[in-house]
């Protein structure tokens, strides 16, 4: 797929560009519903809201594992790693920003890629941060009985254990942190776009050529 | 405020139970201030798109 309108504003301007395939869109609201199931059954009770939660919490928490080995291994062998890569490009584009926000330069940054440096970093940081929970939590699976084995609280000494906690504590109090700022962004105007591809697949001609460098991101190469 | 949570094993030992949940106002606040700290500087401070 070419890129022929240089402004946005021909004919072919509100023409529609796939950003995210059904594939992609279905593992981002998955992992989103998944999410939210387990901060809710992590935190409500803690907020007094008692109902039996550990095995929806664990059960879920197995499914996002599975969604996030299906991500990696498709984004792996199927996608463009590149697309989501930091390179020196990104960092140029990040000193650009700092510089302009700082009114250190009258030119705004150039046009991204596929992804910004702030949606790579906030991936990346989404990716710790959901490695650290699962990691964390399936060896606390090891403390409760499940279809599969019986529940072994000495696996592990009490040290070791407590350590698990708190990394796994920490990762799902950051996650609420980090999804009120990911929520945020993407209920933004200028952003609504981003929010629309991930919702239905697109965005327009008109809005690639606004928002992306061609050169970064050819629309033939996902 | 405490930032861990304790408890003693049956030897009276105190033992690492996990991050404290006095906390979880504190993480949720973090992410509240972000936004309207991003919304002010949008709307008062960031150079403006030609």
């Amino acid at each position: 797929m070419g890129v022929e309108e240089p402004h946005g504003r021909g004919p072919r301007a509100a023409e529609r560009l796939i950003r995210h395939t059904l594939t992609d869109r279905l593992f981002h609201w998955g992992t989103a519903v998944s999410i939210l199931i387990l901060l809710g059954t992590a935190f409500l009770p803690i907020l007094g809201w008692e109902f039996p939660w550990v095995g929806v919490h664990w059960i879920t928490g197995i499914l996002l594992t599975v969604l996030v080995i299906f991500h990696a291994v498709r984004a792996s062998f199927w996608q463009d790693l590149r697309s989501m890569w930091v390179g020196l490009d990104d960092l140029r584009s990040g000193v650009d920003l700092v510089r302009w926000t700082l009114r250190l330069a009258e030119a705004p940054p150039g046009l991204s890629g596929k992804y910004s440096l702030a949606q790579k970093l906030i991936h990346h940081l989404f990716t710790l941060v959901i490695i650290v929970t699962i990691g964390t939590g399936c060896l606390m699976l090891v403390k409760i009985d499940t279809p599969w084995w019986e529940r072994d609280p000495y696996w592990l000494a009490e040290g070791t254990w407590g350590v698990i906690y708190v990394l796994h504590d920490l990762a799902a109090l950051l996650l609420i942190t980090m999804l009120i700022a990911h929520v945020y962004f993407a209920l933004r105007p200028e952003k609504l776009h981003f929010t629309r591809s991930m919702i239905l697949g697109w965005i327009t001609r008109s809005e690639y050529e606004k928002h992306h460098d061609p050169g970064r991101w050819r629309l033939d190469t996902e | 405020m405490e930032l861990f949570r304790f408890s003693r094993n049956v030897w009276g030992q105190e033992i690492l139970q996990g991050m404290s949940w006095e906390l979880l106002p504190i993480f949720f606040g973090a992410g509240v201030a972000f936004v309207i700290g991003h919304m002010l500087y949008r709307w008062l401070l960031a150079p403006k798109q030609k």
